[in-house]
């Protein structure tokens, strides 16, 4: 074999490798900034939640002259590669969304930009309180903003209620099931009555759903600190689970998913985005559903954005975030999907109107609204969610094992400090 | 024996060359740069911070590293015994001549090792839901149990539950392994033994097994190895009750990738590969001296 040839085929391999292996390096380069008022330019987006596409559409429809590239990365391992790309400084889109459960790592980091410079405090005034909260970073600049808020509520099959509760009125079940003692009581009632079969709620767990936003923080300047309401509520949780007031269902389990539709369950805690949990096939859940308010407001979840810091596209990333925190996306995206909205004037707009085919006459806005007002407004803790997890993990273990609180204590102390070694653990 | 003849003409090389690009670029750099981490503190969002020997000392305080080396030996030990016994007696049977369709049993047998681990892990964790999975509904439709088994809440049921995945999931591997393994014995050596009025467990002891020990102790070592490795199954069914079927690796996965405590879990990944490296000499160690036996 010559030896040009052999050299040019080598180099042709590795250069054929190289051109595989990198990526399209995108810069905002050719998108062409705000002119004149005028929005137009590319923006890109990364996210984990198919519905940013009708976002996109939606805004490309109110600035024609915009385009709005959407990178959809499913599954669990979204939030590696953002880390990945925001490291390396190359391929990062304009704007990426943040799940609740880890925003509080991007928000205080110098990755997003501050959204309050930009004018985000004027976004966020008419915002449910706890939503605008999550967005902010320790020294209270916006720097995520959602478009929506996650209430959640006791879902329960109307026909199923009337049967056990002796009512399908939302009104009514709420006040019925507004405290855990009451909880308790009518949970056992109804395992006495179904002969076990039926059970009241789903699991102890909705406990740490429903109580966890309304706890002090964990962590305090540096050291654990475990509320004791937390104690008193692991009693209460050992009770529920000793007298079949749950039916012992993991949230998102699979005897879950069949509880709700079949209505073993007469009381599921559920966010109000789940309802592609429910079997609606050919409409056969239209009108079969109620939602009732629980002995406390929570939430579950939250998708956020934020703009990259060092995208050259920032005014137009702005009006994106803009757009989404306005009243006429959240008005599309609550009539589309369900979603509940993130400014509370919506909230208010809809709350007597709004319908669900899912939930009949129902104005389902109601309980949601009250829910959301009843939540405290806290900002994004580096531990908050993982230390609760870990709560959750040891103490759910316990309940199960009947195990002593002190023993309980015990190993959520180790395992604290285990994960977190620079945290102060008495 | 060495031909003399070969041409060692230095274009080869390059036909080499992009193994070793690709090797140095994504092998070797991120294996060096795991070490560097391990000797700093680093989250992802800020540059890392030198701390020497710290997640070294950190790692030989952490019962949860313990438990999960113990864990996963235990895991091991109860998949591979099980594996290699199954494996070898199926090999055993499925080489017979008078076995009718032993074709199609190899390949039956053989299919789970073509599923992902991540979905014999979903498969096994619904079908031993406590409320909803299929083996608790058949034993209690034969009458076998009363009230259905809590088979996750239980540390020793779920470490048997994340060895009988792996178990299944190899054994038609090392089935097809013992197979080649025993077509590569003489027939002779049967023909000779059945002349001299030998039974088949004759045959099967005196003559099988030992001619099948070099293949055995590959199946051996390659198992020590992915064994010490095991990851994606276990993951699917969880941390188990007391962190009973908490691995090596998933520690290390949870710590780095979803802690995002990228240094500590460098320290892990070396400190795996030392525990792997030692388990992997001993095995080679027990090998020689097979051999030096034979």
């Amino acid at each position: 074999m010559k030896k040009w040839f052999s050299i040019l085929l080598a180099s042709v391999l590795v250069l054929t490798l190289f051109t595989a292996c990198g990526n399209k390096v995108e810069t905002a380069a050719d998108a062409n900034k705000s002119n004149n008022g005028k929005v137009e330019g590319k923006l890109t987006i990364w996210t984990f939640f198919g519905q940013v596409e009708d976002m996109a559409k939606e805004f490309e429809k109110k600035y024609p002259d915009a385009e709005v590239e959407v990178k959809i990365f499913p599954g669990d391992q979204y939030q590696t590669k953002l880390l990945n790309v925001l490291q390396s400084g190359k391929g990062v889109p304009d704007i990426f969304d943040l799940e609740r459960s880890y925003i509080d790592k991007f928000v205080n980091s110098n990755f997003t930009a501050n959204l309050s410079d930009m004018g985000a405090e004027d976004l966020v005034k008419d915002y449910v309180p706890y939503v605008h909260a999550l967005g902010r970073a320790e020294n209270g600049d916006v720097k995520a903003i959602s478009d929506h808020s996650s209430p959640g509520g006791f879902w329960y099959i109307k026909e199923n209620a009337k049967k056990y509760l002796g009512t399908d009125d939302p009104e009514q079940i709420s006040q019925m099931v507004d405290s855990w003692d009451k909880i308790i009581e009518l949970g056992k009632k109804v395992s006495k009555e179904s002969g076990g079969k039926v059970h009241l709620i789903s699991s102890h767990a909705n406990i740490y759903d429903i109580e966890a936003y309304h706890m002090k923080p964990w962590v305090k300047d540096g050291k654990l600190k475990i509320d004791p309401k937390w104690l008193e509520l692991y009693e209460t949780q050992k009770e529920i689970f000793n007298n079949d007031v749950d039916a012992k269902l993991d949230f998102f389990s699979a005897g879950w998913g069949n509880a709700i539709n079949d209505g073993s369950v007469i009381l599921t805690a559920m966010p109000a985005w789940a309802s592609f949990m429910v079997d609606n096939k050919d409409g056969a859940a239209e009108d079969k559903f109620g939602v009732a308010r629980t002995p406390k407001g929570w939430y579950m979840g939250g998708t956020y954005r934020s703009i990259y810091e060092k995208s050259e596209n920032k005014d137009l990333a702005y009006k994106f975030i803009e757009f989404i925190a306005s009243e006429e996306w959240q008005q599309h995206n609550l009539e589309a999907t369900g979603n509940m909205p993130g400014l509370l004037s919506v909230y208010e707009k809809n709350v007597d109107t709004f319908k669900s085919e899912m939930f009949g006459d129902q104005n389902v806005l109601k309980p949601y609204y009250d829910t959301v007002k009843d939540i405290p407004a806290t900002n994004s803790d580096k531990y908050g969610e993982e230390v609760l997890a870990k709560w959750r993990k040891v103490s759910g273990q316990g309940v199960k094992d009947n195990d002593d609180i002190k023993d309980v204590i015990k190993e959520f102390k180790k395992e604290v400090k285990n994960t977190f070694p620079e945290l102060e653990v008495e | 024996m060495r031909n003399s003849s070969i041409n060692k003409s230095r274009y080869g090389f390059y036909f080499v060359l992009p193994y070793f690009i690709v090797f140095l670029v994504f092998g070797l750099t991120p294996i060096l740069f795991s070490l560097y981490l391990s000797f700093t503190k680093w989250d992802g969002f800020s540059d890392p911070v030198w701390v020497g020997l710290d997640n070294y000392a950190r790692l030989f305080k952490d019962t949860y590293f313990f438990k999960s080396i113990g864990n996963t030996l235990i895991i091991w030990i109860m998949s591979i015994v099980p594996q290699l016994i199954l494996a070898l007696a199926l090999a055993m049977i499925l080489n017979e001549k008078f076995i009718k369709g032993k074709h199609f049993f190899r390949a039956v047998f053989y299919f789970p090792n073509i599923v992902t681990p991540v979905t014999l892990g979903v498969l096994f964790s619904l079908m031993f839901d406590w409320q909803t999975g299929s083996v608790n509904k058949f034993l209690m439709a034969i009458g076998l149990v009363d009230d259905p088994v809590y088979w996750f809440n239980s540390p020793w049921l779920s470490r048997i539950i994340v060895a009988g995945v792996i178990m299944w999931q190899y054994f038609g591997f090392n089935m097809l392994v013992f197979i080649a393994g025993l077509q590569s014995i003489p027939e002779e050596l049967y023909e000779a033994a059945q002349v001299d009025g030998a039974t088949k467990w004759d045959m099967a002891t005196q003559i099988t097994l030992p001619l099948l020990k070099p293949v055995l102790l590959f199946t051996f070592i390659t198992s020590v190895i992915g064994g010490l490795q095991l990851f994606d199954a276990p993951l699917m069914l969880g941390n188990g009750p007391d962190n009973s079927t908490l691995t090596m690796v998933m520690y290390l996965f949870q710590t780095a990738f979803q802690q995002f405590d990228y240094s500590y879990g460098a320290a892990i990944a070396y400190a795996i590969f030392v525990i792997v490296l030692f388990f992997s000499l001993i095995s080679m160690k027990f090998s020689n001296m097979k051999k030096v036996e034979e």
